[in-house]
Order: structure tokens, then sequence, then C-alpha cells
């Protein structure tokens, strides 16, 4: 195909941006009653969004990266500028963006079909794909960072979409708050970058190489980010809890795209992480790949195991990019997205039917809850072939797009190892997580699938209408190897090729994997019916109660004690402070009262009382005139005679 | 006309105020309808102010003539001006404060007691408010400093809730002491300050001018405040207790922690406007005192205490929030959550970096913004049902949706979610206390990051609060009245909405107004550090 105008770039990249906004804003106006329309525009809206971002992705692959910005604002000496960056990267994430919210928009409107929140439904979830296309395509930190947390807000509206329910409110807040912790530190690494170099753009960024201790802090601040929004140990808990948003909304956000960006972050500025930051990257998605795998070989509910295998997998594309493959990263990214959010939207009908069957018999129990599930091959063929393709692609069968993914990161492990001991644990760590995926996914398939149904009643569970089966099937195709490379054992096709990398393919480690994979499909098959109890891995390493017991006590213990402190010892003073001083006033009018006012009234008191007694001499009868004037005269003649 | 814009702004509701007092007390619509106008005319005003305006860091549409001139004889000639004009700080927190008290007057709308009284008050306050804003004489800031207080206790103590006359004199005793001790160093720069243009001659012209005494030339040698010479007080030279009377006094209006516990009481006594109108207006008189007199008189102190005032920020910031996360009403957690944002804006002073005072600026019209927007959100639940206490309420979001909606815009605004107005203030701040140890050595970085978790903080209070006041199953205490909960009437989206606009479009579009504040911040930013380091380097 001939090479495109720019401008012709710049539109269709305009269009796939702004359509799937104006499908935000388009659910918002529309009347409650009309909001069936919702459930026609945005999903057509975001099947335009998808063919011209796949359309100008494609057209455009392999070609120089473009980028157009323009002058958003200047931040002292920093001038921030807004705007686009296309490279390889960019346009794999354009695709899978745009074609899984695509898709998850048209099962959507199966799915939440008769919800009451339907406006508000689409409405977030067109400004999700927005915000994450706009993640993708931004050429600088500032709008990286923009984008990064309103992929968050967006998250937090869907997983909490059913309000009501407290575990989904509870469940949202979770996870804003967890992001936040690595939006902090986010936020400190990109600024202590842009301090240093004066710049947020990332293209001008990577031609300043420097290695310091300050680069290193930096990077880590911003793999800080990475942890939060791609679920990494420590901050891993959310995403499960996350579940209990809607099931399209899981495929879409928590398993395909938005918990990938974390990843797209660190591919996108690989650059900036030091040797010794990349370590602690390695350590951070190793310990992550082997917990959460770890945990989804005991959970028993549907979403559950699905989330922590999303977990489990992004780990290993940190440990990818860890260990200085980001292009492996980025593959597995580009496959797991697919095959993930095959298996959510499979997932979903299977909640969808067994729910609906549920509530016509007046029955209940957990249909989440895959020991309450089995034997849905009968009735759900369909979904249960999806099912099965994308499960062996997730555990990396071979002739599955996983299969060449997972073993672009196993190659990336094996040649980074050729130093230290530790480099093999983390070698070993992954072909274990890999052993450990095929062992929770054949588990999954098995009691779900396979054997009798174990609800609570007969129920009559009929396939997911075809809105909803259309989708599955795109994702299902998608599955396969054949989206990555045309030979189904080596992964260096059209896709890897093309992300300028190096790592050589390695026939060794295919033959291995393989082997492994089918050693460990054998181990799941021989160990089926039995069943792994363990209270310490079913609640993720009692992480959430280690967070309980700390930060949310300390914090509210801390909240109290400044609420005391303001209370008790600031208002405490002051009140002090107003009783000395109506004290003081007191006893100052107590002084003023008896004191100042007793002196006054004491003389006033003495002259009353010397007047009485002058005037008790003047009774107004004669004969006592005439005896006090004859005292007088006597007491004058003593006087003057002696 | 152009000449005399400032002055308009200030004596119109002056005269409104005038004119309502001969008014028979019957005709209430009529006071409403004078503020009403009174507030239009000053937008009409304020907006050939903002065209005109240009970029500098000097001051526009100044107003100068002679107000007080007295001569004392031996001891000099004392001078007060009546000198006003707006730079790139005043200019935006003017507009700031016309529109918010647009807003305020249409939310007094449903005030009911003594009608008259209310307006009549409203007007003083925003004259006063105005005022303070654009005085660049001393005597003149302090006279309409101390006029807000007036009007503001009585908005407090007669229309206020149920312990109003604690929260009024509270609040008058607070802001008094503040003013006390601004008092003190006003008269201690009068007696050092002289006026350098009508002094020639051999006569000596004390000036209350703000402008002479930014100029350390214009200290006369021996005196008090003589910067070359400062008289030795205790452990410090005078000039810098004079800062740290300046600091105290304005941050007791901020308000700073330890000096806040006035603010929640005055917030959750205070009717829904009064509230606003502190909220987004008052408190930003003690950044702007700071930034307009302790920073450029005292510059070498502010470079001296700059840490301290960093730590203090820091301190509002968590302190603030952890407070806020423990309020049982819906208005004091909103209070708490300003003191932790304008833990902000002395963070970003502090710094004494282009960014940080930029920042600092930003903070103070974004919070203005979106704290008017989240006190008018506890009116309308408290309107309703009279009743604030978060745990009254559960899943409000099924009877009052949209009223959610917007709830939810003002609560992520104010944590500062990109897109927002707030976003952009925290990241300058962020930036410029980042900045400083690089710069200018007044800050560390770690100072930075600790407040930092301020922003974790925030998120947490405020999405604990909306699970519990929105989400989950709608139930309401025993004494509530269900029915009561219906969603918002047209004058409160009338209040609400364009608060929200504004918070989205500063947050997604901020170079309109950093062109404003940038020159400003650039300019004080090179006068404290220059003058800063030539009055420490004298001998």
């Amino acid at each position: 195909m001939e090479a495109m105008t720019q401008h012709t770039v710049l539109f269709c990249l305009g269009t796939s941006l702004s359509l799937p906004l104006l499908s935000a804003m388009l659910s918002l106006v529309v009347r409650e009653r009309y909001a069936w329309i919702v459930s026609v525009t945005s999903p057509f809206l975001m099947f335009v969004a998808a063919v011209t971002a796949v359309f100008v992705s494609v057209s455009t692959w392999n070609e120089p990266s473009l980028q157009f910005n323009c002058a958003w604002f200047q931040l002292g000496e920093i001038g921030v500028r807004a705007g686009v960056l296309l490279n390889n990267h960019t346009r794999i994430m354009l695709i899978v963006v745009t074609t899984v919210s695509a898709l998850v928009h048209i099962y959507s409107t199966g799915y939440m079909a008769g919800d009451h929140g339907l406006r508000k439904y689409f409405s977030a979830l067109g400004f999700f794909t927005f915000a994450m296309l706009l993640l993708c395509v931004a050429d600088n930190f500032m709008l990286i960072f923009f984008a990064w947390e309103l992929v968050g807000f967006s998250s937090y509206l869907l997983i909490g979409h059913w309000s009501e329910k407290p575990e989904a409110a509870a469940a949202a807040k979770k996870a804003f708050i967890f992001n936040r912790f690595g939006d902090a530190g986010f936020l400190i690494g990109m600024l202590l970058i842009a301090i240093s170099r004066n710049t947020f753009d990332i293209n001008a960024l990577s031609l300043v190489q420097s290695h310091n201790i300050l680069d290193t802090a930096a990077a880590l601040c911003i793999f800080c980010g990475v942890i939060g929004k791609s679920a990494q140990f420590p901050l891993l808990t959310w995403l499960p809890d996350a579940m209990e948003g809607p099931t399209p909304v899981s495929a879409l956000i928590h398993a395909a795209t938005m918990v990938a960006a974390g990843i797209f972050l660190i591919v996108r500025v690989h650059f900036i992480f030091t040797p010794e930051a990349l370590n602690v990257v390695v350590v951070f998605g190793a310990l992550t790949a082997l917990m959460a795998a770890l945990s989804a070989c005991v959970q028993h509910d549907l979403k559950k195991i699905l989330a922590y295998s999303t977990i489990s997998q992004l780990g290993l594309m940190v440990t990818a990019a860890g260990v200085g493959d980001p292009s492996a990263a980025m593959l597995h990214l580009f496959t797991h997205a697919f095959f993930k959010a095959c298996l959510f939207l499979g997932a979903g009908s299977i909640i969808h039917a067994v729910h609906h069957a549920q509530s016509k018999s007046l029955t209940h129990f957990d249909v989440q809850d895959v020991r309450n599930l089995g034997g849905l091959r009968r009735d759900m063929p369909f979904t249960a072939i999806a099912f099965l393709i994308a499960g062996a692609s997730l555990a990396g069968l071979p002739f599955f797009s996983g299969f060449l993914s997972k073993d672009a990161i196993l190659s990336a492990v094996f040649n980074w190892t050729n130093g230290g001991t530790w480099q093999y644990l983390i070698l070993i760590n992954t072909l274990i997580v890999s052993m450990l995926t095929v062992i929770y996914m054949f588990r999954l398939f098995w009691n779900v699938f396979m054997g009798e149904f174990r609800g609570a009643a007969e129920l009559d569970i009929h396939e997911a209408p075809m809105v909803m089966r259309g989708p599955i099937a795109v994702l299902m195709i998608c599955s396969i190897w054949l989206i990555v490379s045309f030979s189904p054992i080596h992964f260096d096709g059209w896709l890897y090729s093309g992300l300028n990398t190096t790592a050589p393919h390695n026939t060794i480690i295919v033959i291995v994997s393989a082997l492994w994979v089918l050693l460990s499909l054998l181990l799941a098959y021989s160990f089926r019916n039995k069943t792994l109890q363990s209270e310490f891995l079913f609640r993720s390493f009692y992480l959430d109660r280690v967070y309980s017991a700390t930060i949310i006590k300390g914090t509210s213990y801390l909240s109290q004690l400044t609420t005391k402190t303001d209370v008790r010892w600031i208002d405490g003073g002051i009140h002090l402070l107003a009783y000395v001083q109506v004290t003081v006033a007191n006893l100052i009018g107590w002084f003023d009262r008896f004191i100042v006012d007793g002196i006054v009234n004491l003389f006033a008191w003495l002259a009353n009382g010397i007047g009485a007694f002058i005037r008790s001499f003047q009774e107004g009868k004669i004969q006592l005139y005439v005896f006090w004037s004859s005292i007088a005269i006597v007491i004058f003649l003593i006087w003057t005679l002696f | 006309m152009q000449h005399y814009l400032i002055s308009l702004l200030i004596f119109t509701p002056l005269v409104a105020a005038c004119i309502c007092l001969f008014l028979p007390k019957k005709f209430e619509k009529a006071f409403r309808a004078v503020a009403l106008i009174v507030n239009v005319q000053q937008i009409l005003w304020l907006l050939p102010m903002l065209v005109g305006f240009r970029a500098s860091g000097m001051f526009q549409f100044v107003e100068r003539s002679n107000w007080i001139t007295l001569n004392l004889g031996s001891w000099g000639v004392l001078k007060a001006e009546y000198l006003v004009g707006v730079d790139g700080m005043s200019l935006p927190l003017v507009a700031l404060s016309v529109f918010v008290l647009l807003i305020a007057t249409i939310s007094s709308w449903s005030i009911q007691k003594n009608v008259k009284g209310y307006f009549v008050l409203l007007l003083i306050l925003n004259a006063a408010v105005i005022g303070s804003f654009v005085a660049l004489d001393f005597l003149l800031f302090y006279l309409f400093f101390e006029f807000m207080l007036l009007p503001m206790f009585f908005l407090i103590a007669i229309w206020g809730g149920p312990r109003r006359e604690y929260a009024s004199i509270k609040f008058l005793l607070y802001t008094l002491l503040g003013s006390i001790l601004i008092l003190v160093v006003m008269i201690g720069l009068y007696t050092s300050v002289s006026d350098p243009v009508a002094s020639q001659g051999g006569l000596l012209v004390h000036s209350f001018n703000l402008l002479h005494m930014m100029e350390p030339m214009n200290f006369i040698s021996n005196t008090i405040l003589d910067p070359n010479n400062p008289w030795q007080i205790g452990w410090f030279n005078a000039r810098y207790w004079a800062f740290l009377l300046l600091f105290i006094g304005f941050a007791i209006k901020l308000p700073m922690v330890p000096l806040h516990t006035w603010l929640p009481d005055a917030h959750v006594e205070a009717p829904t406007p009064v509230s606003v109108i502190l909220a987004a207006i008052l408190l930003k008189i003690g950044g702007y005192g700071l930034l307009r007199i302790a920073y450029p008189i005292f510059p070498e102190a502010a470079m001296h205490f700059g840490m301290f005032v960093g730590i203090m920020g820091v301190l509002s910031i968590i302190y603030g929030a952890l407070n806020a996360m423990a309020s049982k009403d819906l208005k004091r957690l909103i209070a708490y959550s300003s003191v932790s944002h304008m833990g902000f804006v002395l963070l970003g002073a502090a710094s004494v970096t282009e960014e940080g005072i930029a920042g600092a600026v930003y903070q103070m019209v974004s919070h203005g913004i979106i704290s008017a927007m989240l006190f008018l959100i506890a009116g309308v639940l408290y309107d309703r049902t009279h009743d604030r206490i978060i745990d009254h309420y559960s899943g409000l979001s099924s009877k009052m949706q949209n009223f959610t909606a917007l709830v939810l815009v003002g609560f992520f605004a104010s944590m500062g979610l990109p897109g927002f107005s707030g976003f952009i203030a925290e990241v300058m701040v962020f930036l410029g206390s980042f900045r400083s140890n690089a710069t200018n050595g007044v800050l560390h970085e770690s100072l930075a990051v600790i407040a930092t978790s301020g922003l974790i903080l925030s998120a947490a209070y405020y999405l604990w609060t909306l699970q519990r006041m929105f989400f989950g199953p709608f139930h309401l205490k025993a004494n509530i009245e269900s029915d009561a909960i219906v969603d918002l009437t047209s004058r409160e989206y009338v209040m609400l909405v364009p608060l929200a606009i504004a918070a989205l479009c500063f947050g997604i579009f901020p170079q309109p107004m950093l062109d404003m504040i940038d020159p400003f911040a650039k300019y004080l930013t090179a006068l404290v550090i220059d003058h800063g380091k030539a009055i420490t380097l004298n001998p």
C-alpha cells in the first residue's frame, strides 16, 4: 500500500480518537426513554473507529514514526506540548484497543440488555476507550499521565456500575485508591525526569541518555505507576476485586487494555530504565507472575481465576520488559488481549446463560462459582469451543498465539541469563508460571465444561444470543498463531519484526517450551480430580489483611488522632485561653466591684456616717440646742481660761 | 471609563448597599434583584479588564489619588493614598470573586430571614473583598481586610446554624488576632519607609505604599525594619519577626494548621452562600497577602523561613486530609479538604520558584471554583433534609442521578483528577518544590514527595464518602423523609454547572490564565531572590 499523506493519517487518528468520545457524549444526552438508541449508536461508532484505526495502523505499518503536536501550556521553563506519536508500538495498541473495544461494545448490547444504567454504561465505556487511545498515542509524559488517570477514572465508574451492590462500590473505591498509590509515584518520577531534562516529550527524552542514581530513582517511581495500573505486587489485590464490574468491562478494561497500559508504558519509555531499575522490574514482575499463578490455582470464582491469570500474565510481560526485551512484552500484550478478552466474554456468556436459567427456575446459587458449574459443553457448545481455543492459547499450546508470545518471553529471559545465579531463578520461575498456567486453565475448563452440572437444580441453559457469540468468535479466531506470524513455531513474524528488536529466535526453546506445556497438560490431567485448598493462596497471600492491619488501620488511627488533636488540644487550648480570659475578666470585675468600688463606697459610707453623726446634733429640739450650746460655752471657757 | 473600572467594581456594591438601606423591609424581591444586578454589572466591568490586561509583571488599571496627608511636624508626614491596581495575581482572584459572588447571590435566593439585612451585608462584603484584592496601599488594604470581618461575622451569627454564636465569635477572634499582628507590622513599616518621590527636599514623608515597601532603597536608615541594619529582637532581627508576624496573620486566614480550627466550625454553621464565599474567596486573601505583602517586602526572611513555610504547607496538606477522613459531617469534611488544599498554596509559595508561585496562585483560583461547588453540593443536601451527617445516607445515586453526577465531578475535581484545574495547580506546585533545591536551595525535594501522600488521602476520603453516601442500597436514617430526596432544581443547575465547566476549562486549557499569572510569578520570584540575596549579603 502506498504511503499515506500525513493529513490522511492525522485525520484517521483524529477520527478513531474522537468517535469514542462522541459516543460517550451522545450516550449522556439521549433521554432515558430512548436509552435503546445508545446500544445502537455506541457499537456503531466504535466499529467505525476500529475500522479507521486498523486501517491507518496496518497501512502505515513499519513506516517511520510520525509525530504531530502543538503547544499546550507552559510550566515555567518547560513547554508542554500536546500531540500524538505514531510508531509500531502505538499502531499495535490502536488495533488492540479499538478492536477489543468495538467487540465488547457489540457484546454489551446483548449482555447489558435491559439494564437500568445503559446510558451511563455506554458513556463510561466510550470515555474509557477515548482515554485509553489517548494514552496510547500521546507523545509526552504529561498527556500520558492525563490519560492514565482518566482511564483509572472510567474504570472506577465501570467497576461501580452496579453501585447499589455494596461490594461493587467498595471494589471501585479500592481500585482507584490502589491506582492512586501508583500514580503518586508516577507523578513524582515524571516530574523528576522533566526537571532534569526540561521536557516532557518522550522523543526528546530518548535522545538524552544518562545513568545516574537520580535516573534510577525516577525510573522506579514511574514503575510505581506500572505496579498500580498493571496490578503488580504489592498492589495486585484490586484487580480480583474489580471483577464486581460487568463482565464485558472486565474483558475490555481489566484484561485486554487498561491493565496492559502499564506494560505499554514500560515499553514506551524503556530507555528511561537504567540497568539497576530493570533488575528491580524483573524481580517484581517474576514475583507477581508466580504469586498470581499460585492464587489462580485455588480460586473458585470463574472471573477471579481469570483475573489472577491476568495478573500472572502481566507479571510475565513485566519480566520480559525487565530483561531488556520490551518487544516480547508487547507481543504477549497483543496476543493476551485477544485470548483473555475471549475468555472473559466466554465467562460472561456462561454467567449470563446460567443466571437467566437460574432466575427462571427460582433457585439460588452462585453462578460464578466453578464448583456449581459443570457439563456446560452440552448446553453451550460454542462457548466451550471458544473457551477451549482461547484457553489453549493462554496455556501456551502450540499452534496458538499464546505459544508464540510466551516463546518470545522465554527466549528473552533465556538470553538474559548469561550472568548470575539469580537470573536462572527468574528463568525457572518463568517456566513454573507457564506450568501453573496450564494447570489452572485446565482445571477451569474441566470444572466448567466437563463432567455433570453441579448446580442446585436441573436448569434449562441456552447458548448466548448471536450478538454475544459474534464477538467471541472473532476473538477466538484471533487466538490462533496466524495473528502473529505465518510460522506456527517461529514467533519472529510480521508483528515481532516490526518492533525493532534483536532477540534471536531459538529453536531449542521452542521445542523445550512445547514439551514443557505438554508435560504440564499431562500433569494437570492426572491431578484433575484433586483440589488444592489453601486459605493463604486463596486470599492472595493475605496481602489485603496486611494492608488493612497496617496502612488502613494506621491511617484511620492517624485521622482519629488529628481529630482528637483538633478537638482536645487546639480547640482545647483555645477554650482554655478563653476560659482564662473570662476568669481574669471576672477577677477584674470582682476587683472593680469590691476593691475599687469598695474604696469609693467606703468613702461614701464614711461621709455618710460622719454626716449622720453631725446631723445628730441638729434634732430641732430647743432644749438640746440649749444643752449643746451650754456645753460648748463650758468647753470654750475651759479652753480659754486654761 | 477605562480608568475607573476598579473603583466601579469596589463602589457599585457599596452604593447598592446604601440604596437597599433606604428600601422598605418588605420588598424582599427588590433586594435580591439589586444584588443580582450589581453582580452582573460587576461582570460587565470585569470583561474589559480581562480583555485589556496585558501579560506583564506590572500593575495595570492603576488609580491613584490622595487620601490622607497629615503633617506631624518632626515626625514627618503621614501619607496614605487611594492606590488600586491589578496584576497577574490579583486579576484572576478578582475575576474569581466576581464570579463566585454572583453564584453566591443566586444561592442566597433561599434565605428567608431578614432578607434586607442579609443582602446589605452581602453587598458590603462584596466591596470589601474586591477592595482587598486591588489595594496597593497598606492602610487601604488593611481597611478592606478588616471591613470583611464585620459582614462575615453577622452573616454567620444571624443566619447560621445551631452553634452560630460560638462559630462566629471564634471566627472573629481568630481573624482579629491575625489582623493585630498585621497591624503591628504595618505600623513598623510605616515608621521605616519613606516615599522616595515626595520626600525630597528634607521633608520626610512616611508612606503606606506597598510598592515603596518592596524596594529596600526606600527604608530609612537605622529604623526598626531597615534592611541594612535591622534591630535585633531576641533570636531574630526585627525584619524576620515582622515576616513571621505577617506570616501568622495571613496563615490564620489561609488557614494553616495549627491555626485552622475556626474554619470547620465557621463552615458548619454558616449558611450555604456564606460558606461558598468563605471558602472560595476569603481564604484566598491569606495566600494573596503572603504573596503580595510578606514575600516581596521581606524577601530575605521569606528565603530564610522557606523551609519552615514549606513544612507547614505539607503539614496542612496531610493533617487536613486526615481530619477530613475522620469527619462525620459532609460540610466539615469539605472544610477540612479546604485546609488540605490550601496547604498547596503554602508549599508553592515556599518554593520561591516561578512554577511554585504560579502554581500557588493557580491553586487559589482553582480551589475557589471547586470548593464553591463542593459547598453548594453540601447545601443541596442540607436544603432538602437539614441533615449533613454522612452516615445518615446511603445509596443516594439511585434517587438523585444528576446530583450524583455533579458530585462525582466536584469530588474528582477536588482530588486533582487531570482535566480539572486542581491537577494543573498541583503539578505546578510539585514541580516548583522539586526544583527549589536546585535553583535556590529553599526546599528539600522530600517535602514534595511527602506532599504527594495528600493526593492519595484525598482520593481516599472522597471515594469513601461517595461509597457511603451515594452508593449501596438506598437507605436513610429514620427521621429523614425520603420524599425530600429529589433531584436538582433548575436554580441548582444554574449554580453548579458553570462551576463544573470552569473547573474543566481551566484544567484542559490552562494557558490563558497561566499567561496572566506567569509574568507575575516570574517577577515575584526574581524580586524575592534578588532582593533577598542583596539584603542578606549586606554586612
